[in-house]
């Protein structure tokens, strides 16, 4: 492992490699950075380290050679993913996924121009206008999803922080404050509690550190730092600290080992940055319907284009046919659409804390199908809390709930009180000041996490324990270390004025030993086997619940031999430690969220998965696993089966478990088809004690299922699971830089709970997106089929460019968007995530239904309408067919109509346009009915209900603005449309009550008859 | 996700469409098989037929609606257009003296015209009315059918009736008729019992001077009341639409002359901004000689 191991290599030659750039290197890189970290600093013993490094133990690297490392190595800090200049960001905006059908209409139109500009004398400029009016809308869309994507960047960046790190160096034996940045290998670094560790780190002297490595390996518990090797692995091993990992007490001196990107944080960062991102569900499914409408339009302008051929037009003729059909075809309203809808989901997400980064990852996650998910916060409180008591040969339960509404137990026994008291005063942690007006629990404390919990339990249900200690002053103490494994202190009895009590607290089993009688009832019992016995099992049972055990122990020292004033010596302990009356136990454990097991259900019934992954021990992720029903109740791992069967785990079939507990060490030597094994047969699953790299393995084992994978984490070793996942998910505030980088989206509350809902608004974005297409589409046949009827049947164009942009860009907008405000059909959350292989966002169906049914009755609608017009206006039908060529000359000024009448040039073009307003007026009026069916997908309206204001506010919109277009004086002169008489606005009510009336039978027929004939050809 | 997709050969794509179009194994063409494609277009067929009963029914329903003999709206009609006789591509009236071809084609389409003005066919086919005033026929509650219309004599063109006339209506001497009409509108009272005429003059200045001297029949460039209104194609058969002829004497030659006419009656406005041919015409003459 090359990187990692040997201080050989010079930055020149990791430029070298890495300058390569060949494809194949850098894979074998990521590869090796997959596996575990390999380091033999911590084997080493301090006199070899010293010489590896060129440092004096005690004073220190020199200034001069501190220099030349940092000359050599550069400063300590991670290298920044090169960021993507922002122009790049904002092409691409410009020119991806379905802006590129846009540009590539307008080019045709610009194409469709020239070539009518170098065959005609006056072209008409329809294409020019429609090629400009195709770019802008490109570029309108692009900088308002541009404009978007930078407001969330914009959050990002808020969450950095910005306070340069400072870090204590020893260099020529002067300690100096510098910026951590200039931290070089080999220095000596002195860090204490509070601190972060400014670089990888080989303890050479320790007090009492501990340090906090739940950002790289997701342990929330405070791990002892020493000088003493003790784990072959670099990660175990207590004489190592990891950069940017924090202190939280005591202190300790270290030689740097690393810095910045070669530290095991910048590894795994380094590791992030190098993965490739894929496309986007919706990307993906945008690309499909690009095809489909391409596939269209170019069957629809290539048959056209042959039989305008056969009809006798010119080759460039039947050329500007093509280009207009397929121009056409292009819905030039509908990316403005979906990025709206997708704009307004997120929007609608951000307020319930989910902060989306990137527009597609809206619908990402309502494709989830596999949820990866942290403990340490995300399904936890990340709080310590007691969870449990045993006194009076009893197990009591205590509130762990974040609002205080849970169970509370009888407090009026006597041994409780004695328990509190102990716990109360033999506690060294205090509530940070200033904090009166919060609720305990929330409270911020000084102290162990164990410490502050009993510290919330005590304050909780006996009051204020700063009043307790008061009345209780300590005289002497021994504080926890790991050679006794107990806390004692000893104080003055407020119920006795003479006397002292002596106060224990420590592992359970050690405490036991020391004890010689037992409290129950508040009467002393010898301890004798039996309650040895009860002692063993329920110390076993709250292990076994995960829980973190401690016991508790008194002694009322007589006042005869210890009066008041008595010097009490903790060094020659001078008063008894043995032979103690024990109390109790109280265990402890980091307790589920509220919404936690309610979400993780609504996950199941909505066909997620949901795995657990965590560095903790595989005893408390079970057991969090179960309490937040990951492992549901009645489902057993193959450990539990063999405990109940009793028999040696060898011999259980693992298909009978479908829950699993699989540990990081195991994962190890797992081959990938056994972890996919092991993926595919268990349905409930929690990975412990992982490695940030085991993370990524299992995300990549999920994404060989086929699923669509979330993960959630917060810490830097997350960063790369995150990044490799379909959707990562960052917390908003426990989360690391890095880490939010890396994610798609971030959780502003860290409530898993959240990720639900973000997966319920994704799933009815996907829908509502469904039915705003649809919506879109459809009016798509009715611009068409007037270009097409005026190429084969030589009738006046029946509906004109303007016109067909007036309802794309205009009177079609907000209804489309107003889909996206559809309140679900069914319950979405109680389906399975859809398929990505056969649900597509637009498929042949959706097509069918759209282009051939309602389409085909729109378009009908609307021809009705214009040969009304021309009819009443004096142009029978029969009179139109053929006319074209004559209407369309310029110089025919007296162009005979049914009647005899005779008409200019620009008196049959007014009677033109005004049948291009009232076609478009039609369209208005079927679109309504087309809009009141794309509500829903199988139920009828009158069970949907018209609950959409937003919809009922787009059907007035479109019909207000129609009117305007139609009636606003000067618009002859501005868009050429002209006022309609009033009747010829009913001209389309038919079919618009036609497409109704069809589509309720329609889907009364697909309710009735599920998986028939007409689910399968219509149901999109 | 990272892309896992490769490439596919081109092989592999030909195959893919081949399989597509028809599918050994399931018996598909196009992704169906031969039933579910009947089913599909039986349903479209039975889907399109009730949809194009469905127009047919609306359409005739509309059809019954409309009137026989007048349009149910002409607001847009309001002033009726002038037009020219030959009408000539880009209304361009060009006259090579010495090719005869370059205005042969003029003159047939001019015979054709004429034609129906012959007075032997006027006097067999029309009245004679009284001039000066409208030939109303009412209907007076019963259909009063047909309607009679008003002699409109050849003659009455003089030197551009073509009758007679050696010079192919002077197309072959360089002094060309061109002919003015006006568009038919059912029910238009022109003029407004007021008399009327055409004016043709130079567009601009030098055109003026360009044009030179025209005569124009009959004189003035009259157009008499007894010719409105008319009745429409149906009721008013026969009717013959009055012209006025412009002969145009010296024009100078292979000058392009824009000649614009119009027509002078109380309800006829002639200053449409956006209609050029709104109670006017705009032609240009230009005489090639050598």
């Amino acid at each position: 492992m090359g990187r990692g191991a040997g201080r050989e290599y010079s930055p020149a030659a990791t430029t070298a490699e890495n300058g390569g750039g060949k494809k194949k290197q850098k894979e074998k890189e990521l590869d090796e950075l997959k596996k575990e970290v390999a380091m033999d600093d911590h084997k080493l013993s301090l006199d070899e380290l010293g010489r590896k490094y060129q440092v004096d133990l005690s004073k220190g690297l020199t200034n001069q050679r501190a220099q030349d490392v940092l000359a050599r190595d550069g400063p300590n800090a991670l290298t920044p993913p090169p960021t993507t200049p922002e122009w790049v960001k904002f092409c691409r905006q410009l020119f991806g996924g379905f802006s590129i059908l846009l540009w590539i209409g307008a080019i045709l139109c610009f194409l469709a121009y020239g070539i009518q500009a170098a065959m005609e004398d006056e072209p008409s400029n329809d294409n020019l206008y429609l090629g400009v009016v195709l770019a802008a809308v490109v570029i309108v869309t692009g900088c308002f999803s541009y404009y978007q994507e930078a407001k969330s960047s914009k959050i990002m960046d808020s969450f950095k922080n910005m306070v340069p790190q400072q870090a204590l160096v020893i260099r020529e034996g002067e300690k100096m404050q510098i910026n951590a940045e200039e931290v070089v290998v080999g220095d000596l670094v002195e860090v204490k509690g509070g601190d972060r560790v400014p670089a990888d780190l080989r303890i050479i002297s320790s007090h009492g550190c501990k340090v906090d490595n739940s950002s790289l390996t997701g342990e929330s518990e405070p791990q002892t730092r020493s000088p003493e090797f003790t784990h072959e692995n670099p990660l175990e091993t207590r004489n190592i600290c990891f950069f940017s990992t924090n202190c939280v007490e005591g202190t300790a001196r270290g030689i740097v080992i690393a810095t910045g990107d070669r530290t095991v944080m910048g590894r795994i960062a380094t590791l992030a940055s190098g993965l490739e991102v894929g496309r986007t569900p919706i990307a993906m499914e945008i690309e499909h319907f690009i095809q489909l409408i391409t596939g269209v339009a170019v069957f629809l302008g290539v048959s056209f284009f042959v039989l305008s051929l056969i009809l006798g037009y010119s080759w460039l003729e039947a050329v500007i046919f093509l280009i207009g059909i397929i121009v056409a075809n292009v819905p030039e309203g509908l990316l403005a659409t979906v990025t709206v809808c997708l704009t307004l989901t997120a929007k609608r997400m951000a307020r319930k804390n989910c902060l989306v980064k990137n527009l597609e990852a809206v619908e990402t996650l309502g494709s989830t199908s596999t949820i990866c998910s942290d403990k340490t916060g995300t399904l936890t409180q990340n709080r310590m809390t007691v969870a449990h008591m045993w006194f009076d040969n009893q197990i009591h339960e205590a509130d762990t709930t974040e609002d205080q509404s849970g169970a509370t137990f009888d407090k009026r026994s006597p041994t409780w009180t004695a328990l509190s008291r102990i716990a109360g005063l033999c506690n060294r942690a205090v509530f940070k000041a200033g904090q009166e007006n919060i609720s305990v629990s929330k409270r911020d404390t000084a102290g162990d996490a164990s410490e502050s919990a009993l510290l919330k339990c005590i304050e909780l249900s006996c009051g204020s324990v700063r009043k307790m200690r008061d009345r209780n002053p300590k005289v002497a103490e021994i504080p926890f270390n790991s050679t006794n494994k107990y806390q004692l202190s000893i104080h003055e009895r407020e119920d006795s004025p003479q006397s002292h009590v002596l106060v224990m607290k420590g592992a359970p089993e050690r405490i036991l030993d020391r004890c010689s009688t037992i409290l129950v009832q508040g009467k002393e019992i010898p301890l004798d086997k039996e309650m040895q016995d009860a002692f063993q099992n329920a110390y076993m049972e709250l292990g076994g619940l995960g829980e973190r055990v401690l016991g508790f122990c008194q002694l009322n020292l007589p006042s005869g031999k210890f009066p008041r004033g008595f010097k009490f010596d903790t060094d020659e302990l001078n008063f008894p430690t043995e032979k103690l009356c024990f109390v109790g136990l109280m265990s402890m454990i980091d307790p589920p969220r509220a919404a936690v097991p309610d979400a993780v259900g609504k996950c199941r019934s909505a066909g997620i998965k949901v795995i657990m992954v965590t560095g903790d021990h595989p005893i408390t992720a079970k057991a969090i696993a179960k309490g937040v029903g990951i492992i549901s109740e009645g489902n057993e791992t193959v450990e539990d089966i063999a405990a109940r069967l009793n028999i040696p785990m060898s011999q259980v079939n693992p298909r009978e478990a479908k829950a699993c507990v699989v540990h990081g060490s195991d994962l190890k030597d797992m081959t990938s088809e056994q972890l996919d094994e092991i993926l595919k047969n268990h349905t409930e699953i929690v990975f412990a004690r992982t490695s940030p790299q085991q993370k990524l393995i299992i995300v990549e084992g999920c994404q060989r299922q086929g699923a669509i994978v979330a993960v959630t984490g917060d810490g830097v070793n997350d960063s790369p699971a995150l990044k490799k996942a379909d959707i990562g998910i960052a917390m908003g505030i426990s989360g690391s830089d890095v880490s939010k980088q890396a994610a798609d989206m971030i959780l502003l509350d860290d409530n898993f709970a959240s990720i639900v809902t973000g997966v319920e608004e994704g799933r009815l974005i996907f829908d509502n997106l469904k039915k705003s297409i649809a919506y879109t589409l459809t009016s798509n046949i009715p611009e068409i089929t007037p270009f097409l009827l005026f190429i084969i049947a030589n009738i006046p164009l029946p509906l004109g460019t303007v016109t067909i942009l007036c309802i794309d860009l205009g009177t079609d907008m907000v209804p489309a968007i107003s889909l996206a405000y559809e309140a679900a059909e069914s319950d979405i959350m109680k389906r399975q995530p859809r398929n990505s292989q056969t649900d597509k966002l637009v498929n042949e169906r959706l097509i069918s239904m759209a282009y051939g049914q309602i389409g085909m009755i729109q378009a009908l609608g609307g021809f009705f309408t214009y040969f009304v017009i021309l009819a009443e206006n004096g142009f029978l039908p029969s009179r139109l067919l053929g006319i074209r060529l004559d209407w369309d000359d310029r110089t025919m000024n007296d162009l005979e109509d049914s009647y005899g009448q005779e008409w200019t040039y620009e008196q049959r073009k007014v009677v033109e346009f005004t049948c291009h307003t009232a076609f478009f007026a039609s369209i208005v009026v079927v679109q309504w009915a087309d809009l009141i069916i794309c509500k829903t997908r199988r139920n009828s309206v009158f069970q949907q209900g018209m609950k959409n204001k937003i919809l009922i506010f787009g059907l007035l919109e479109e019909t207000a603005l129609a009117a305007f277009l139609s009636y606003c004086p000067g618009m002859g002169v501005a868009l050429r449309m002209y006022p309609l008489k009033v009747t010829w606005w009913f001209c389309a009510f038919p079919y618009s009550l036609l497409i109704f009336i069809y589509d309720e039978v329609r889907k009364l027929i697909l309710r009735r008859y599920p998986g028939g004939w007409v689910e399968k050809e219509t149901y999109y | 996700m990272v892309i896992q997709k490769e490439k596919k050969s081109c092989g592999q794509v030909v195959e893919e469409w081949k399989e597509f179009v028809w599918n050994p194994r399931t018996h598909q063409f196009m992704g169906r098989t031969g039933t579910s494609w009947a089913f599909i277009l039986l349903f479209y067929l039975v889907f399109y037929g009730f949809l194009t009963a469905m127009f047919t029914l609306t359409m005739w329903v509309m059809l019954q609606t409309v009137s026989d003999h007048t349009p149910k709206y002409q607001d847009r009609l309001a002033t009726p257009g002038l037009m020219i006789r030959p009408k000539t591509e880009n209304l361009d009236v060009i006259v090579n003296v010495s090719d005869t071809e370059s205005w042969d084609q003029h003159v047939q389409k001019l015979n054709k015209f004429l034609e129906p003005y012959n007075d032997s066919i006027q006097a067999q086919k029309n009245d004679v009315c009284r001039p000066g005033r409208y030939y109303e026929q009412p209907d007076n509650g019963v259909l009063n059918y047909p309607k009679r219309a008003c002699q409109f004599n050849r003659t009455q063109l003089g030197n551009c009736s073509g009758i007679g006339d050696s010079t192919h209506y002077g197309y072959s001497t360089g002094q060309p008729c061109v002919f003015i009409k006006m568009n038919r509108v059912i029910n238009f009272y022109a003029g407004a019992n007021q008399s009327m005429n055409v004016t043709c003059a130079g567009k601009r200045d030098e055109d003026a001077e360009n044009l030179g001297n025209f005569v124009m029949f009959p004189a003035n460039g009259n157009i008499d009341l007894m010719y409105f209104p008319y009745y429409g194609k149906k009721f008013h058969v026969n009717y013959t639409q009055p012209l006025v002829a412009v002969k145009f004497l010296n024009v100078t030659p292979n000058v392009e002359v824009n000649v614009e006419c119009r027509i002078n009656a109380a309800n006829i406005a002639t200053d449409d901004e956006r209609d050029k041919f709104a109670g006017r015409v705009a032609f240009k003459l230009r005489i090639n000689k050598t």
